[in-house]
């Protein structure tokens, strides 16, 4: 386990350098969803060493293309910080259709479960349901 | 009246299926095209696909190994492909739980990145590696040769080599579907075949070859493996509830294994 903290570390540093110059917000909004899916990993899903930032804003969906493999079970994990106050996360596939996930919502993070029965493209949704608009960092975990 | 209130029932069970289905969260075809891709988190890693393809049972990874490969290319188009194999080969070593199968892929990847120049805290991760293979920590490895693969991107991003990047995924891609491919036509089952569907994927890859700087696109190796992605799209796009027959497992092998010997071989990359 002490080793595994190295590895973290440098993960989200080398996540930081790969994505470019990150404002001191989304690094924020990005511990956020590390400490969430963090909590997956308890239960054997490994964490995709990539990640996005970007921003949400009140009445505009953020969408992330993702690939999917069937027979692997994903957690797409959020997270943002103020002003934003409470996100919400849905999965949709390739046709546009939501897809039923297990839901966890807590404010400003939020995560959504899935297991494909069909391998492709979907799309992560990020929905700013209070607050005001911020910035945002989707991190995703599979098994 | 009990008939006429039944068809009430139902006439109005309808509507409100009806009104739900409208209702059912839905994104529209120019949402879902505007959705951000990108290589950090749109492209799977070798590690993702063949957790997948363990699900119905384990494969023999070891009987997905191949030959000692030249770690003395010119071309840094040809080093970043193979350097994104080599890093897919390790996840199979890691798989098979073969430790000097992974020293040995470990100290090859190192000399692949030093030859593009992106070695300064390589060495380290080189030494990592061997110390958690020696000692078995199999899913320690498993994020560290993610980790290594993201130092050599980064490495390359700021040295100016950001179209090397999506090589390195290429080399990546190409590598696993060759062994997913090949070990699917070894022990057939539907479950398995169907993660080899990836239209989009391959599409996005694609489409990032065509945004690097057109000498490197006109570069011989990086325009054949351009070339053959269109036909591998074609080959990857099946009806998503439908797994792939054995042949057609096969014709994927083919064409990834005819991309991935260009890869290994080519001797006219300048």
């Amino acid at each position: 386990m002490r080793r595994r903290l190295p590895i973290f570390l440098s993960i989200l540093l080398l996540a930081a350098s790969l994505s470019g110059a990150e404002t001191d917000r989304e690094v924020q909004a990005r511990k956020t969803a590390l400490d969430l899916a963090g909590a997956f990993t308890n239960d054997g899903f490994k964490m995709r060493d990539g990640h996005w930032c970007g921003t949400i804003a009140p009445h505009e969906l953020a969408l992330i293309a993702v690939n999917l493999y069937a027979g692997n079970q994903y957690w797409f994990s959020v997270g943002t910080i103020e002003p934003a106050k409470k996100i919400a996360v849905a999965l949709y596939d390739e046709s546009g259709k939501q897809v039923t996930t297990e839901n966890y919502n807590a404010g400003e993070k939020a995560a959504v479960g899935f297991s494909p029965t069909n391998s492709g493209q979907y799309v992560v949704s990020v929905d700013l349901v209070e607050g005001a608009a911020s910035s945002f960092c989707l991190i995703y975990s599979y098994k | 009246m009990f008939l006429t209130r039944r068809s009430l029932s139902a006439t109005l069970l309808l509507v409100l299926s009806v009104a739900f289905a409208a209702d059912a969260p839905h994104l529209s075809r120019d949402q879902l095209a505007k959705a951000v891709r990108s290589d950090s988190i749109s492209i799977p890693t070798p590690g993702e696909l063949f957790t997948a393809l363990e699900k119905p049972g384990k494969p023999n990874w070891t009987g997905q190994y191949r030959g000692p490969m030249s770690t003395t290319y010119r071309n840094r188009a040809q080093i970043a492909l193979n350097l994104g194999g080599l890093i897919a080969d390790g996840f199979i070593a890691v798989e098979a739980k073969d430790s000097q199968q992974v020293k040995n892929i470990g100290s090859d990847i190192i000399k692949l990145a030093k030859a593009l120049g992106v070695s300064e805290n390589l060495l380290s991760r080189g030494n990592s590696i061997n110390e958690f293979a020696e000692n078995d920590e199999w899913d320690v490895l498993q994020e560290e040769l993610e980790a290594t693969q993201n130092e050599v991107k980064s490495s390359m991003q700021t040295h100016s080599d950001q179209d090397l990047v999506i090589l390195v995924s290429v080399g990546g891609w190409i590598r696993g579907t060759q062994v997913v491919s090949a070990a699917i036509m070894q022990n057939y089952d539907e479950r398995s075949a169907k993660v080899l569907r990836q239209p989009a994927l391959v599409s996005f890859i694609h489409s990032k070859i065509n945004d690097i700087s057109p000498g490197l696109r006109a570069e011989p190796l990086v325009k054949d493996v351009n070339e053959q992605l269109v036909g591998i799209e074609k080959l990857v796009s099946f009806p998503a509830s439908k797994a792939p027959s054995v042949e057609e497992v096969r014709k994927v092998n083919e064409a990834v294994g005819k991309v991935m010997e260009a890869i290994q071989n080519k001797t006219d990359a300048r």
